[in-house]
């Protein structure tokens, strides 16, 4: 690159916000473009999921079928070789692995001799019910907390939030539950220390009491890092001139935050909220592990420490999915609630170029 | 932007005035308090939990995996001043021996971190346009993963761990978040005048990477670069806890933290404690020392009065 071009370029015309159209055009249009973008993200996630695998030590055959190998016959094992084409060049096994994918066939789980999906049939709707839970109520918590502090902002009550809250942060999750389990189930014994349901029992009763733990630990460790995002953010909205406008005007401080600032900040909180996603999913992992929770989160860290490439490439894809399903729906919502969104998400650049 | 990144999110206000965020960070928030935060105690406490962590083999000779059977499991006491563990090795000489590989692979990942993210994201920030897409399409494919399960994919491959493997695991796999406001802080300081002027002067690349654009996005960055070598220290813990970090031989911070789920049994409060109080009193300090990094530019105070 030649240096003389550095600090040259002009602010570039950007054609995606041209005005097209009528609304609900508009709509379906950046719909299109987004199930584009999901598409081929997934496929590039797969691509590096598939190398990620290979690269793994040991014998790809015996990853793919488990101890069934052993029990092949020469003959067999180089049909099964040639079926997955692990005798070809890696592109044309990718597209064999691919195809198998297509078709719902991720191979054999290394660890539970079944097949990758059926293992994680299984467990999906547990991590789903504890993620699901932590995520929500992480928010439904945060928000509040954060609009309480921004608009207390270096007030008592928010210094000593701001400090406590800081001071939460650093406690890893898995140590709170430790804590929790030592405190609740060793103690008091007043909570199981573990599992999704007792031996024999199901109902749902069973499930919310060992649900109880895991989503209390998830809230601690996550509630302080979104609220201070949050507080910051609408912070930053009450430096906004419009404020000291409606201010002067005599609208009420509760009006003022509620009404007009709150209204602003809902599409950077929809923002907060999807790109949270992978960091809510890799901390109930870890707490599922910690709680011995029956979910997708202890199914990966196990086949990582047994060995199982097959089921730990599978849930790295599926895990990938998830994220990237829910940024493309948190930008397309939050583009839907405030259409300088989009201008914005294409403009961050030279905005902030410009700006100097 | 695509796709966000779960750490350190840089979400972009909503046009118009856009103070230059206060020190690139990310949840940017214009501190009310504008008096940057004295950080005096902290840096003192981690420095001397450092060096003494560090010269742990001059003051507190002998070997940490020392097995003393006469004292299984003994609390707090004169010959044990932090108490022994279930196999009797010294809790005092472990965590100060533990605390050696844990700050050593903070900083070692932090390092590799910081390193790679100035690189791709200055290359990201000078390229033209489709180069600088496409690199930063890929951090947000990479960041779509949490990074744990690289961590734990990666570590599965590489088999037996050390402490030199985990951190530079830990490393390559968060740079992504630095990358992107290195870039972005690049490309803002590229179209500054005084850069225009060094480089119509003739100015090599080399030469204003490492004089006018680098001093530039050292400050915005080194918060995170800090706050990085406490969440390394985190993640060697976690997995250590889960079991596929270092192996239990290995004395570190995580290790002896992972002990405590045996001592839950047979209720050894001090194993439990102790180690944890040590990994949290050093990253109370390093957020500190970040925050006080980032309360430099401060916003005026808020309209709702």
């Amino acid at each position: 690159m030649k240096a003389v071009s550095v600090g040259l370029n002009l602010p570039r015309q950007k054609g995606f916000h041209l005005r097209r159209g009528d609304r609900k055009s508009d709509i379906v249009y950046s719909a299109g473009i987004r199930a584009l973008q999901f598409a081929v993200f997934i496929f590039l996630l797969s691509v590096i999921v598939f190398v990620l695998a290979r690269l793994s030590p040991g014998d790809p055959l015996a990853a793919y079928y488990g101890e069934a190998v052993e029990h092949m016959s020469t003959a067999q094992k180089d049909a099964a070789a040639a079926r997955l084409s692990l005798d070809r060049p890696i592109i044309e096994q990718y597209i064999a692995w691919l195809k198998g994918a297509l078709h719902g066939d991720f191979g054999i789980s290394y660890q539970y001799k079944q097949p990758v999906t059926d293992v994680i049939g299984k467990l999906w709707p547990n991590t789903l019910a504890l993620g699901g839970l932590a995520y929500v109520s992480t928010f439904a918590l945060s928000i509040p907390l954060g609009i309480f502090c921004a608009s207390r902002g270096g007030s008592f009550a928010d210094r000593a939030l701001c400090r406590v809250g800081a001071a939460s942060s650093v406690v890893p999750a898995f140590f709170i539950a430790l804590i929790f389990i030592l405190v609740f189930a060793v103690g008091l014994h007043i909570l199981p220390s573990g599992g999704a349901y007792s031996l024999g029992g199901g109902g749902a009763a069973d499930r919310a009491i060992h649900l109880v733990m895991p989503v209390a630990v998830m809230i601690i460790s996550h509630l302080w890092y979104y609220s201070y995002m949050i507080r910051g953010k609408i912070i930053e909205e009450l430096h906004k001139d419009y404020v000291l406008l409606l201010r002067v005007k005599g609208l009420s401080r509760t009006r003022i935050l509620y009404r007009h600032c709150l209204k602003n900040a809902l599409p950077m909180l929809v923002t907060i909220m999807a790109v949270s996603v992978p960091h809510i999913i890799a901390g109930t992992y870890v707490v599922e592990l910690v709680f011995g929770y029956p979910g997708l989160g202890t199914l990966t860290f196990e086949s990582a420490r047994l060995h199982d490439y097959n089921m730990l490439s599978v849930m790295t894809l599926l895990t990938g999915a998830v994220v990237i399903a829910a940024n493309i729906a948190g930008q397309e919502i939050s583009e839907l609630l405030d259409p300088r969104m989009r201008h914005d998400f294409e403009m961050s650049v030279d905005d902030e170029e410009v700006a100097v | 932007m695509i796709l966000g990144n779960n750490k350190n999110v840089r979400v972009l206000d909503g046009g118009g005035r856009r103070k230059r965020p206060a020190s690139g960070l990310a949840p940017e928030c214009p501190a009310i308090d504008s008096r940057p935060r004295r950080c005096g105690v902290s840096v003192i406490v981690l420095i001397s939990i450092a060096l003494l962590c560090a010269s742990a083999g001059l003051w507190l000779p002998g070997n940490p995996a020392y097995m003393d059977f006469d004292a299984i499991s003994a609390p707090p006491g004169a010959g044990h001043p932090f108490g022994t563990d279930q196999l009797g090795r010294d809790l005092f000489r472990m965590v100060f021996y533990g605390g050696r590989v844990s700050l050593f692979i903070g900083i070692v990942a932090a390092g590799v971190t910081a390193l790679i993210a100035v690189v791709y994201g200055a290359v990201s920030g000078l390229a033209g346009k489709f180069a600088d897409d496409v690199m930063m399409r890929a951090t947000e494919l990479l960041l779509s993963i949490p990074s744990i399960l690289y961590v734990v994919s990666l570590q599965a491959i590489i088999g037996r761990p050390t402490a030199l493997s985990i951190a530079l695991v830990i490393g390559v796999t968060s740079w992504m978040n630095i990358a992107k406001i290195v870039r972005s802080e690049v490309r803002q300081l590229r179209r500054s005048e005084y850069v225009t002027a060094a480089a119509i002067s003739g100015a090599k690349l080399s030469y204003l990477l490492r004089r006018h654009l680098f001093p530039n996005f050292l400050p915005p960055i080194l918060f995170m670069v800090i706050s990085n070598v406490g969440q390394a220290i985190i993640a060697e813990a976690t997995l250590s806890f889960i079991g596929i970090g270092l192996p239990q031989n290995v004395v570190s911070w995580g290790t002896l933290i992972a002990l405590s789920q045996d001592a839950l049994l047979t209720n050894s409060w001090w194993i439990i404690l102790i180690p944890v109080a040590f990994l949290i009193t050093v990253l109370v300090c390093i957020a500190n020392i970040g925050e006080s990094f980032r309360t430099a530019g401060a916003a005026p105070t808020s309209y709702l009065i």
